[in-house]
């Protein structure tokens, strides 16, 4: 894909291998011309001061030109000695600020189609070796992306005006080619992403596994050593080689390392590693099986179907792809197809990239439309499962019966107690020692 | 539905379709095409069999039931019932946010053939008391390019009981054993003659007694025949009121004032079973949640487990109505030892404490004090300091007025803070059983 896009560029003179550093050195020499401007401007202005408020005469300036600037590269700004007048330096400074600001312009965009070739190739190569998404279509955009850039200005670029109305011609056009090559990479590349993923979360909860296991048993024996008095390597439980992926066992190692300072606290963590230690060692021994769960190593796919099935889903929508695309992008088609007027079908718009929107957009839009109407089926299909049996429903009916009624009875006899309380206050004569007792402590404190 | 790196690919055909426009350009047009139609070309064929009505998932435990603290594994089978193949299937099987996901990992990813099955399994550690729920269980399937995927929640959920910890009872064990004190020692001293091995005193000797209780020598020396005595043996009834009102949650998450407490009842009930001593246990805030009535019953440990494993913090404390329903029950003289953090009107509780003694039960108040089950004074600043100490003088002050009031009917009140919380439950049995209270 790369190799197609430089080649097919390569006819505008475009790939000079010293575009960057011709870049780099434009952006230095736009600087320098700024720095120059500034420090005559700035030096003129200061020497005003000093000789009056008028300009200094040309002697002033020649000689800060020719003791001062005199090592400052000025040729390419065409003054090849002192400057000695300072309208002549700000006349040189807007020609050459314009000529440098041009090169800059011109040479930025050598630079980014170089930069954008860098980033395509290394993220190219990282796919390769992380089998991400993100590298897959980084790359794919930053090599497209030179293909836009250079179409920006105006450079001979891939192209398939006036579009085919052939389908083996359309399919044997150069830029087509590259089309094909770019959309198979992404199209090949995702696939073994997907080959790749689909077996490693099996792998790497087998290595999950190992590691906790292993830093369990470290522990176990860790806290065996200290108890019988023996110094313990603080390397023997690593936090950041087995205890990081496990957080059962480092929330207990912090609880015991940086927790409170009880004791009892202490005991707890170790006494739940122990714990877990035994629980895991008889797990393993009663049950054939549960090693095998705890990794979920049946899950594991077999590598021969996804091998066989990735192969034929990529051809299978590689040419359905490139089959629907040709129709809708080719104006010969939709004519077949819509019968259209002849002031539509002689219309300069038929000839426009903009009339591939006229199918695209319905097409598009047909295909996730379908799939709502076949998911909506299928979830018909689902059987509908009641949430609780008779019983159950039953069950929870008398619970709720017989707290409301609690309730009810409780709310009752509060009432009960207010109406005898209001009573009793309001009866005088009748007070009961336990509440004299109660006003007393309440009265006197 | 389209995945983020759909949308990618979307951007990205949008971006070189808007370019070609732009340009005048089929190259890029072409290109744009290529990727949104590449999109959604097999989008109807993934819903046809992206049907995630056949996926079934079957959850199964060890246990239904267990101990704060302790282990669970919990095995996940995805069984695919339908005739078709999930190419990639991500399978999330929910627990409860509060438990440690101990060994394993709660999900998988892989393919699954129709009619095939996967299991796999992880093990858990329970941290707090309660009924929980394992699951829901997430299905998500995506397409092979993981432009698209689709999502079923398996609402199938299985409900474990966790028992407040069992680690107090570990812990007094393990320190019974160090010291090699049976479990009877100093327990049974009570005031009442009977039979019994420890001596009482002497009684001069009525007609009936049995001969063989005449202590010979002593009668010889005083003349008139005597009877030897001995202090009887007896079992005490002890009551646990627990207050599950709203102030009882304050604290932090696994060390609140209800925690402690709950943690203070299974103690009791445990020293108690060992004992054969009857302890009983009521969970109240404004009515009545659960009573257990004293027992020696092979169940009655786990009777009391379950009804204070369901204990919420939640309502208000209605003593009067507790103790209504608890003397109701009880027939016999018990000892009441209520937890409760008196942070109600004092009116009810001396209410409730009065039909309390009335009915000949002796009770006592085992308080946590609510400053120290907070956020430790050591985290505040200086005004929040002094803000705190004031609040607590107030709390104090309240508390020592209760205190003399409940005096007056001979209850005690007993401020406690975490740490000593246990300590005083524990010392508070032994005293009731040295007093000889609530003997039955």
């Amino acid at each position: 894909m790369a190799y197609l896009i430089y080649s097919i560029l390569d006819v505008n003179d475009i790939w000079h291998w010293n575009a960057p550093y011709t870049f780099v050195v434009t952006v230095f020499r736009l600087l320098s011309l700024l720095f120059f401007f500034m420090t005559v401007t700035m030096v003129n202005s200061v020497a005003s001061i000093f000789s009056g408020g008028t300009i200094p005469n040309d002697l002033v300036i020649g000689l800060y030109n020719t003791l001062i600037l005199k090592m400052w590269y000025m040729q390419p700004y065409g003054a090849s000695g002192p400057l000695t007048n300072l309208q002549e330096v700000w006349t040189s400074f807007f020609v050459n600020l314009w000529q440098v600001l041009g090169d800059l312009w011109n040479n930025t965009f050598l630079f980014l189609y170089f930069l954008l070739a860098g980033i395509g190739i290394a993220l190219f190569l990282q796919s390769l070796v992380r089998m991400n998404h993100k590298f897959v279509g980084g790359a794919f955009l930053a090599i497209q992306s030179i293909v836009v850039l250079a179409s920006y200005r105006a450079l001979t670029v891939p192209d398939l005006t006036p579009f085919p109305t052939d389908f083996v011609v359309f399919l044997l056009q150069r830029a087509q080619l590259l089309a094909l090559v770019s959309f198979a990479y992404l199209e090949l590349s995702y696939q073994m992403i997907y080959s790749y993923s689909v077996g490693k979360p099996v792998e790497d909860r087998e290595e999950t596994l190992k590691k906790q296991l292993l830093a369990l048993r470290q522990a176990t024996r860790k806290q065996d050593a200290i108890e019988r008095g023996e110094s313990v390597r603080t390397t023997g439980m690593s936090r950041t080689a087995g205890a990081t992926a496990f957080s059962f066992l480092r929330e207990a190692i912090e609880r015991k390392v940086v927790g409170t300072q009880d004791a009892l606290e202490n005991l707890d963590a170790v006494a739940d590693v122990r714990r877990l230690q035994i629980y895991v060692d008889e797990l393993l021994q009663s049950d054939s099986r549960a090693h095998d769960e705890l990794t979920a190593k049946a899950a594991s796919p077999s590598s021969g179907y996804i091998i066989g099935s990735t192969i034929i889903g990529s051809i299978i929508r590689f040419l359905s792809v490139v089959a629907i695309s040709f129709i809708l992008m080719s104006p010969g088609v939709i004519v077949v197809l819509l019968d259209l007027p002849p002031g539509i079908l002689n219309s300069v718009e038929m000839l426009q990239p903009e009339i591939v929107l006229l199918l695209l957009v319905p097409v598009s839009l047909l295909f996730p439309f379908v799939s709502m109407i076949i998911s909506w089926m299928s979830q018909r299909e689902e059987p509908e499962k009641p949430k609780l049996s008779k019983e159950e429903r039953e069950a929870e009916k008398v619970r709720r019966k017989e707290l409301a009624r609690r309730k009810r009875e409780a709310a009752k006899a509060r009432r009960e107690r207010a109406r005898a309380r209001k009573k009793r206050k309001s009866s005088e004569a009748e007070k009961d020692e336990w509440d004299k007792a109660l006003e007393d402590t309440y009265g006197s404190a | 539905m389209i995945t983020q790196r759909g949308f990618v690919v979307v951007f990205s055909g949008v971006l070189l379709l808007t370019s070609g426009f732009a340009f005048i350009n089929f190259y890029l047009v072409l290109l744009g095409v290529y990727l949104v139609i590449g999109l959604v070309v097999t989008l109807p064929l993934f819903a046809l069999t992206a049907n995630l009505a056949g996926i079934e998932v079957d959850r199964q435990i060890d246990k239904v039931k267990i101990f704060s603290g302790d282990f669970v594994r919990v095995r996940v089978t995805i069984k695919n019932a339908s005739r078709r193949h999930f190419d990639f299937i991500e399978v999330h099987d929910q627990y409860p946010e509060t438990w440690i996901l101990a060994i394993g990992e709660n999900f998988i990813a892989s393919r699954i053939e129709p009619g095939g099955n996967i299991t796999f399994s992880y093990i858990l550690q329970a941290r707090m008391r309660g009924r929980y729920y394992l699951g829901p269980t997430e299905v998500i399937m995506r397409d092979r390019l993981g432009l698209h995927y689709y999502k079923r929640t398996l609402k199938e959920q299985t409900e474990i009981l966790v028992y407040p910890t069992w680690k107090d009872v570990r812990r007094m064990e393990a320190l019974g054993k160090q010291r090699q004190l049976g479990l009877m020692f100093g327990a049974h001293r009570t005031k009442t003659v009977g039979m019994g091995s420890d001596f009482a005193g002497f009684r001069e000797y009525v007609p009936g007694d049995e001969f063989r209780l005449i202590d010979w020598k002593t009668s010889a020396k005083r003349g008139d025949m005597v009877i030897k005595q001995f202090e009887m043996e007896k079992n005490i009834q002890v009551i646990c009121m627990v207050d599950t009102s709203g102030s009882m949650g304050n604290g932090y998450p696994e060390n609140t004032k209800l925690e402690y407490a709950i943690r203070a009842a299974v103690l009791l009930t445990h020293m108690g079973l060992e004992r054969k001593d009857l302890v009983g246990t009521c969970v109240f805030s404004d009515m009545v949640h659960g009573y257990v009535a004293p027992g020696l019953s092979m169940n009655h440990m786990y009777d009391v487990l379950e009804v204070l494993a369901m204990a919420e913090p939640k309502g208000w404390s209605d003593y009067e109505t507790a103790i209504q329903y608890v003397v109701e029950k009880t027939r016999k003289r018990s000892l009441i030892i209520w937890m409760t953090d008196l942070e109600e009107n004092p009116a009810p509780l001396l209410n409730a404490m009065k039909t309390l003694v009335a009915n000949g039960h002796k009770a006592m108040v085992i308080s946590p004090f609510g400053p120290w089950f907070e956020a430790p004074v050591g985290q505040f600043g200086p005004v929040e300091k002094v803000l705190a100490e004031a609040v607590s003088e107030e709390l104090w002050e309240r508390r020592n007025k209760i205190a003399r009031a409940l005096a007056r009917f001979g209850i005690t009140v007993v401020n406690v803070g975490p740490e000593d919380f246990l300590p005083t439950i524990i010392k508070t049995y032994e005293q009731a059983k040295q007093r000889g209270v609530a003997m039955f």
